[in-house]
């Protein structure tokens, strides 16, 4: 029969189905585990877990199934370890990137210095983490594009993580004019942090004149807010600030110079079309 | 204003205004109060609607899972000791559509003051809802849409005075009752040493006849963190 044609020592091409068969299903096996755990846990494990658990589950699923062919195939799974050895060495060398990348991602989740979801910044790309694969890293850019890194550069690169931290600090220079009161200034700005619910009652905000600088009195603003409200607030509380203050007379101030002439200075309006106070 | 009601109703309190009306087949659901309003559609054959207190974790965004009031003055607890005080909390209002002996929350309303702090370091420390309250010997009279009372029972194992200035608290172990003039919960504060202390809820009413409310972090999702919560940076 057609199915007993002998492909390479004993196996025969009804063993090469066989395997082919039992990787599919295992394949569709992994799949479906891996679906349903995401299904069943969505709302109970975080995104990070979940997703760092069901590829455990996929790939040891795989695993499993590419040691119990390898009989079948007529590779013993002892015979593998030296098999392997040799094998690794041949394609360390003919794979390096590819090799440099995996270890590089092992070593990225053991380590897990960021989590999906964060806000981060990696080798000037900044971004929310998307997946950590075994090779790559995504990032999905705050305009919308798709990045992937490889995870050897995402290992020796420096990592920024926006959102690591619980707590971040938002921070504004108020320049008012030498005019205004400072003090005042400063109230109101206090003010307008604490009645905000997304700044944080501890730490206090520290807001004090800065310097004096060439145009203005300059303010420095320093609020924490949770990480995740960082950008929002940022937005947010400047405008507040700016028309608060307006509406308290106190103006930002721009840039300006007075300039002092040594001889009075006549315009010509004021010389020949200025109305005479006293013919009138 | 905690109860069931049905459709088609309207409450009008404390600037609060909610309505349920029939319009055709469907209902609508309106809230207004400050400056916020809300309207949704409800598809469903029966407008019975549930008005409950709910852990006041939810507005103006869900961030934490930590309640932290400070005491507007300071507790000097003796060692050995177990002493209950009384202090306030925010009420947030969940109300509930329930059909199907399910309940689905459609919207949460509060009066309260929104403010969030840190406890701790901004590495390690957590985000936490803020509250500031006054310590009292008994219950205090409280507007029940405004504010709760929490009993807490604070024990000090230690063998020297600690000071308290503070008390953290773990949504998931909440367990708020109601009636019409008190909306509460029981708690605990075991103080382990003076900077360190463990809280954790006791579900019981304060007064008889209190109704227990529909806790809004086990009916949407099932509790996989402890519900007690150590305070371990300072109390």
């Amino acid at each position: 029969m057609t199915l007993e044609i002998v492909v390479y020592e004993s196996v025969t091409l009804f063993d090469l189905l066989m395997v082919t068969l039992i990787l599919i299903i295992a394949g569709i096996i992994a799949k479906g585990v891996a679906l349903n755990l995401r299904k069943v846990l969505r709302d109970k494990v975080s995104k990070e877990h979940l997703e760092i658990l069901a590829k455990t589950i996929y790939y040891s699923i795989i695993g499993i199934a590419v040691l119990s062919v390898l009989p079948i195939l007529g590779v013993p799974p002892s015979g593998l370890l030296v098999a392997g050895g040799i094998a690794g060495i041949v394609i360390g060398f003919a794979s390096k990137s590819v090799v440099g990348n995996l270890i590089s991602g092992l070593f990225l989740m053991i380590e897990r210095p960021m989590k999906l979801g964060d806000a981060v910044n990696i080798a000037g790309t900044a971004g929310v983490v998307e997946d950590i694969h075994i090779i790559s890293t995504t990032l999905r850019t705050f305009d919308g594009l798709y990045v992937r890194i490889p995870n050897e550069k995402v290992f020796t690169s420096d990592i920024m993580d926006y959102v690591a931290h619980v707590a971040r600090r938002l921070e504004y220079i108020i320049g008012i004019r030498y005019s205004d009161d400072a003090d005042k200034a400063i109230g109101i700005i206090r003010k307008l942090s604490e009645e905000h619910p997304l700044t944080l009652k501890h730490p206090a905000g520290d807001i004090f004149v800065d310097n004096l600088g060439d145009n203005a009195v300059n303010i420095m603003v320093r609020i924490w807010v949770p990480s995740p409200e960082w950008y929002g607030v940022k937005k947010e509380l400047l405008w507040k600030i700016k028309t608060a203050l307006e509406a308290e007379g106190i103006e930002i101030a721009f840039p300006q110079r007075t300039i002092w002439f040594a001889n009075e200075l006549t315009s010509r309006g004021s010389a020949h079309n200025l109305p005479d106070s006293d013919s009138s | 204003m905690y109860r069931y009601y049905d459709a088609p109703f309207k409450i009008v309190k404390d600037g609060i205004s909610l309505t349920l009306e029939q319009e055709g087949e469907r209902l609508l659901y309106r809230s207004v109060y400050a400056d916020k309003r809300v309207e949704k559609i409800l598809l469903a054959d029966r407008g019975k609607v549930l008005i409950n207190p709910i852990e006041p974790l939810n507005k103006p965004r869900e961030l934490t899972s930590y309640l932290l009031i400070e005491f507007e003055r300071t507790l000097v607890v003796e060692p050995g000791s177990t002493k209950s005080i009384f202090v306030t909390y925010p009420i947030e209002i969940g109300v509930f559509i329930a059909g199907s002996n399910q309940f689905e929350l459609i919207d949460i309303l509060t009066l309260a003051k929104q403010k969030f702090t840190l406890y701790g370091d901004p590495r390690s420390g957590v985000i936490c809802k803020y509250w500031k309250s006054e310590v009292y010997s008994s219950i205090p009279a409280v507007n029940p849409l405004h504010e709760g009372i929490i009993e807490l029972s604070i024990t000090n194992t230690t063998t020297g005075w600690v000071e308290v200035t503070k008390a953290i608290f773990n949504a998931y172990g909440m367990k708020i009752y109601y009636n019409d003039n008190l909306v509460s919960m029981r708690a605990t504060m075991k103080i382990m040493s003076g900077r360190s202390a463990e809280t954790d809820f006791v579900d019981a009413p304060l007064e008889e006849g209190m109704k227990k409310s529909l806790e809004l972090y086990t009916v949407r999702r099932l509790p996989v963190v402890a519900p007690k919560f150590v305070m371990e940076v300072g109390i």
